[in-house]
């Protein structure tokens, strides 16, 4: 269930700490698992989700009702999509306020999606207190903590408490600088087929690309059975 | 056994969404498994009817057979609480009728529970009806109601003149209903249902609908907004509180 009609939200209120290439990375996760994802971008700028998977992607906007229409009534959307969206810093607040105002959490869970936010942890207080806001304000979200290994140690793991039913902290391995220029010329699939030869990659260092993925992956993959087992937990519960 | 109750929704001018008010009204009775009836004035149309068709009647208030059918069941009627929607420009008459039928004096013994809801519209000259109108009503529950669902603009009133209206009536109590997103309040009107059966995602007769959900959370954040309103008056405890005490001494 948590396969088929899942929202990931992927957010930070801060700039540069990974957001879209974690986005990109579930994104082709999902794909690589032969899902159909539709993922939204609400970031301005270069290097967007929606430029990397164009066919996956689509800008997204909220400053109206229009464009929250088109983003939230797709994500409620019982359409077997995985979906998920990248969440810019300069939206994050507004982008909260306002699911919280319509109940999105709620009308999530009555239909049986149960999202979740992949939250980048990062030492700030900004970050800290956004984090302990969204858990007290939104309790019905899956709030997972992200340790991007690319910023550094995590000594501040302690001010990111995580949630006692199925809550884990998601690690997100870092890509050796080498590989980087390889992986940042949009649009660009990391489930695409013959990507070295697609993109000039010498073979031992798309070994170590694909390396760093199959670890991503797995990541992804126990954070989706936590989540899953929480709800049969719930559920459980609720019956006996 | 509950004594019966009256409001009034109404306004002196047209277009200040009383109907509106009426609906909340009636969605909020609802919620409250208080039995409500609702009588429309808008005869021949009918736009509560349309969104209330089953509890809704259209009469004509200003004819004696229509009047009668109102007040002289209004304490046979399975429904405690009776809402009448006053078309525009007759809440002043209607409240004249009111008194010579002798209703103002049965509120004011305590056998009737009433309250008007009086629709203020954005422009000053609908303040003056608060004075008109401040003659009958006696010991009525008197709500002002701000409407601010359809403006985009803000009230155009001088404080210090709105105050000198608003103490003319003792016992008044402001209501302040907020705005509603124009588009989330078009696609209600357009579905027809009320604004529960919005917010629950179903059509007229019940079955599910498929409204947008972001507007469908708009309209329930703001219902709610309205019902607190409502809370804040106490107005559950004003058309009904003996029925609720009756509920806790059977408990």
């Amino acid at each position: 269930m948590s396969f088929r009609n899942s929202v990931t939200i992927i957010a930070s209120p801060r700039p540069r700490v990974g957001k879209t290439l974690l986005a990109r990375l579930l994104v082709d996760f999902h794909i690589h698992e032969g899902r159909r994802v539709a993922a939204f971008d609400l970031n301005s700028g270069e290097g967007t989700l929606a430029q990397f998977a164009p066919e996956h992607a689509a800008v997204a906007e909220i400053g109206d009702i229009q464009g929250q229409m088109a983003l939230f009534d797709r994500l409620v959307a019982e359409d077997d999509a995985a979906k998920i969206v990248d969440l810019g810093q300069e939206r994050f607040e507004e982008f909260f306020a306002l699911a919280r105002r319509i109940g999105f959490a709620e009308e999530a869970q009555q239909r049986g999606i149960a999202p979740s936010v992949l939250f980048i942890a990062t030492p700030d207080s900004t970050s800290v207190e956004a984090y302990g806001r969204l858990r007290s304000r939104m309790p019905q979200l899956t709030l997972t903590p992200v340790h991007n290994e690319l910023l550094g140690a995590a000594p501040h793991r302690d001010k990111y408490p995580i949630d006692a039913k199925g809550g884990t902290l998601l690690r997100f391995s870092a890509l050796a600088p080498g590989l980087r220029k390889y992986v940042e010329t949009p649009p660009f699939s990391f489930a695409e087929a013959h990507l070295a030869n697609a993109r000039n990659i010498p073979l031992d260092t798309h070994i170590e690309l694909q390396r760093w993925l199959r670890k991503n992956y797995l990541e992804f993959r126990e954070l989706d059975l936590r989540i899953l087992l929480a709800d049969l937990q719930s559920s459980i519960r609720l019956t006996s | 056994m509950a004594k019966p109750a009256v409001i009034l929704v109404g306004a002196d001018k047209g277009g200040v969404g009383k109907t509106t008010v009426a609906r909340t009204l009636l969605d909020y009775f609802g919620a409250h498994q208080t039995a409500t009836r609702a009588f429309d004035t808008e005869s021949p149309r009918g736009t509560l009817k349309r969104f209330h068709p089953t509890l809704t009647e259209v009469v004509d208030v200003t004819s004696i057979p229509d009047q009668m059918k109102i007040f002289d069941t209004l304490g046979s009627a399975e429904a405690k609480v009776t809402v009448i929607d006053i078309r525009a420009g007759l809440l002043s008459s209607t409240l004249q009728a009111l008194n010579d039928i002798g209703f103002i004096e049965s509120a004011k013994k305590g056998q009737i529970t009433f309250a008007v809801f009086h629709i203020l519209g954005p422009s000053i000259a609908s303040l003056e009806e608060i004075a008109e109108t401040s003659r009958f009503v006696g010991d009525a529950s008197y709500f002002l109601v701000k409407n601010h669902i359809n403006d985009t603009n803000f009230f155009e009133w001088d404080p210090a003149t709105y105050d000198s209206y608003f103490k003319k009536i003792k016992r008044a109590e402001e209501i302040t209903i907020p705005k509603l997103n124009e588009m989330a309040c078009e696609q209600v009107e357009v579905a027809g249902v009320p604004y529960v059966s919005f917010v629950a995602n179903k059509n007229a007769k019940g079955d599910a609908a498929n409204y947008s959900f972001v507007l469908r959370g708009y309209v329930r954040h703001w219902l709610g907004n309205v019902w607190g309103e409502f809370d804040r008056v106490k107005l559950v405890d004003l058309v009904a509180p003996k029925m609720e005490s009756n509920v806790r001494q059977a408990g």
